[in-house]
């Protein structure tokens, strides 16, 4: 028996966010993590007003860069502990179904971190971030981070060090990617050119899905 | 050693002392730079060198996934550790060019910025294969990380493109107006630089790969001697 | 071996990608180069250079424009003794003597006047325990040109027209007050203003904070000559930077580097033989 490839995807992301909601273990770590970053950029930069407005993309993106991070690692520590990633290998799905369900479960949650801190930073550091343009730029950005971040989080949590390596592995390779989603948001915050940058994201966005789906079946274990 | 890899060697060390005493020696003096201008004859080439190393683990990894025969995964490790020294080379040279022609070691241009990130992408490759125990599931995924990394040489080869704000000097094509310190000018291009070039780009990390490939089977070799003496 | 060879072979094509086209550009502007400074030549003067010194004539106007470098840290001295030979008299006292605020240092603006026929404009400063003089020096004893640089008085100047006067006043003791500029001409050096009085022509340029003044006096020359010349050799001089102690720092960082990667193989190979052999009397005892 098959079963059909969206109807796969979907499976797996109900699975991910139900179990999610039944125990909230996710959740609840990343959204407190994003809130206290937030909060102790907020008080470390309190002095200097101007180097606050300044540096409120920066914040936006570390802070979500560390609460994935920190979400991916869980998620997935989870499911290779419950032998979770085993039972999905067993079954008769392909692995890009996989890949695309664990990439929708890991977007999901991310998302909802995007929900909470947006507000949030739009009143602490007074800032417009709750324009259309810099949600979309967040959302893509955080789709093209969420892809890389499944594909290394499954390599990594089978390693020894796991939740250390992950970090390690994932910085440098979504720097780039990273980059023009800070250049993006900023441009859009300031007024200067930003259109640019979101298609060079949405460029950059696009080959490292398409890599990560390629490349996945390869960190899955045979 | 096999006489292929020993032409190669020979012919490479003989090719480096030669563009050595061609950028060095018979090349102008640059006569708004100065003698560091000399230095272009090496950091160009040694990102290049870099790029057909990083290739290689590209290739490595790409017929790793394909063949799964162990090679093809020594030879992507061996283009890894052969370019990130290349890189090193060429950032350190970059970076002491710059001193007294920028008046700073460094500065967050986005060539640069790419640049140390390409570094960094192949540092974290050596720690992640530190990390995973299992030599199928290494080889795996290490292949997988080599292809991945790829693209910040790719996105380094390219930002001037895409980031014309740059004050790095363009080689390849027009310069932009605000390119600060020019490399060009100087007839070392052809006599020195084009030499060196092709060396850095072919001859050098292919021999030091071939080299650091051979040194891999020899570590297996004895590794696996050593588990069939243990379990004796 | 085989794949070696296969690698080879695949990544050729892959260094196709780069496509290098290394163009070599020609430096548009001749230039006087040695050890110690950088001049531009000048098209249209005969080239009385030697390999240290940059010497330039213009005979319709028997005039000469002359770069050197002087082993003599006292500025006066250096021009004096610089001009000796070609001069041929001794300068005497400066007539003026003032200093310039140029991108590449503080340089010494001077005149000075050892007979009726000579006229000497000297720039000059210090370069190390040398001094750089770029001097122009004028005998035609139907002429008397100043070439003169000038720190502003007022930064804020849009034109030369006060800087003219006010050198004009301090050279030549012509007050020209109610003369309007006849033309404004475009140079290599920049935009020149030119004025011309009863006996005298005059031209001045701003660039940066400092004016450049020219004033000739006697009968009309070819003054726009002049100060083109004599401004390229003033406005493109330069000093090629001593920096190969850094040269040899980041050939030192490239041997460190490249033998670092090599010696850790031999290190690598020599531990492993060292494990070898003790893995072979392990399996003699």
């Amino acid at each position: 028996m098959s079963t059909g490839f969206p109807s796969a995807v979907l499976a797996i992301v109900r699975k991910d966010l139900r179990a999610e909601l039944r125990s909230r273990d996710v959740i609840s770590v990343t959204a407190m993590f994003a809130l206290l970053s937030i909060l102790v950029f907020s008080f470390a930069l309190e002095l200097d007003k101007v180097a606050r407005e300044e540096a409120v993309s920066g914040v936006l993106w570390v802070t979500l860069v560390y609460a994935s991070i920190l979400g991916f690692n869980r998620s997935l520590a989870l499911e290779s502990d419950r032998g979770v990633l085993d039972g999905l290998l067993l079954a008769p799905i392909s692995r890009s179904a996989i890949f695309l369900g664990k990439l929708l479960g890991n977007f999901a949650f991310t998302l909802i971190v995007l929900v909470v801190i947006l507000p949030l930073m739009h009143v602490l550091y007074n800032k417009p971030l709750l324009s259309g343009w810099l949600i979309v730029t967040a959302v893509i950005g955080i789709f093209g981070f969420c892809a890389i971040g499944t594909l290394l989080a499954t390599m990594t949590v089978q390693t020894r060090a796991r939740e250390a390596l992950l970090p390690i592995a994932l910085l440098p390779v979504a720097l780039p990617l990273l980059l023009t989603a800070v250049r993006a948001t900023n441009g859009i915050l300031r007024d200067t050119e930003w259109q640019v940058w979101l298609q060079i994201l949405c460029g950059i966005g696009v080959i490292y899905f398409v890599m990560c789906w390629l490349l996945y079946g390869y960190v899955l274990e045979e | 050693m096999p006489r292929l890899l020993r032409v190669l060697t020979g012919v490479a060390i003989l090719g480096f002392a030669l563009t050595f005493y061609l950028g060095f020696f018979v090349a102008g003096r640059d006569i708004e730079q100065g003698e560091i201008q000399r230095i272009f004859y090496i950091h160009m080439p040694a990102f290049f060198g870099a790029f057909t190393a990083f290739g290689a683990t590209v290739l490595g990894g790409v017929i790793y996934l394909w063949r799964k025969s162990d090679i093809w995964d020594k030879i992507a490790l061996a283009g890894v550790e052969v370019g990130l020294a290349f890189a090193l080379v060429n950032l350190v040279t970059g970076a002491i060019w710059a001193r007294p022609i920028w008046n700073t070691w460094w500065t967050w241009d986005p060539r640069l910025t790419s640049a140390a990130i390409m570094a960094l992408t192949y540092a974290a490759y050596l720690m992640l294969r530190a990390g995973i125990e299992d030599p199928n599931r290494k080889r795996a995924f290490m292949s997988v990380y080599g292809i991945l990394a790829f693209v910040s040489v790719l996105t380094t080869l390219f930002i001037i493109r895409v980031v014309p704000e740059t004050i790095h000097p363009v080689i390849v094509g027009a310069s932009p107006q605000n390119a600060q310190g020019s490399f060009e000018a100087t007839s070392g291009v052809i006599t020195a630089l084009v030499p060196s070039l092709l060396l850095w780009l072919t001859l050098m990390p292919i021999t030091l790969i071939w080299h650091r490939v051979r040194l891999e089977n020899r570590i297996e070799a004895v590794r696996r001697l050593k588990l069939s003496v243990l379990s004796e | 071996m085989r794949p070696m060879k296969r690698l080879i072979a695949l990544l050729l094509p892959l260094l196709a990608i780069n496509g290098i086209l290394a163009q070599e550009e020609e430096s548009q502007v001749p230039y006087f180069q040695s050890s110690a400074f950088n001049v531009p030549r000048l098209g249209g003067w005969e080239d009385q250079s030697t390999d240290t010194v940059a010497q330039f004539y213009y005979s319709p106007a028997n005039a000469t424009i002359r770069t050197a470098m002087a082993p003599e840290e006292d500025i006066l001295a250096a021009v004096r003794q610089d001009l000796r030979d070609l001069v041929g008299t001794a300068l005497g006292d400066q007539i003026y003597d003032g200093k310039v605020n140029l991108a590449d240092g503080t340089w010494r603006s001077l005149i000075f006047e050892p007979d009726e026929v000579t006229t000497i404009s000297v720039m000059a400063r210090k370069a190390g325990s040398q001094t750089a003089i770029i001097s122009f020096v004028e005998r035609d004893p139907a002429l008397r040109t100043v070439l003169l640089t000038l720190a502003q008085a007022d930064d804020s100047l849009e034109d030369a027209s006060p800087e003219i006067a006010r050198a004009a006043k301090i050279i030549a003791g012509i007050d020209m007050k109610y003369l309007a500029p006849v033309e404004i001409t475009a140079l290599l050096s920049g935009e020149w203003i030119i004025y011309e009085g009863d006996g005298f022509t005059a031209m001045g340029m701003v660039f940066g904070n400092d004016s450049y003044v020219a004033l000739q006096e006697g009968a009309p020359g070819d003054l726009t000559a002049l100060v083109e010349a004599y401004n390229r050799t003033l406005l493109g001089f330069f000093i090629t930077p001593d920096n190969s102690g850094y040269l040899a720092l980041a050939l030192a960082a490239v041997f460190a580097i490249l033998g670092g990667l090599i010696l850790s193989f031999y290190w690598r190979w020599r531990h492993l033989r060292q494990e070898l052999a003790m893995i072979a009397r392990l399996q003699a005892e």
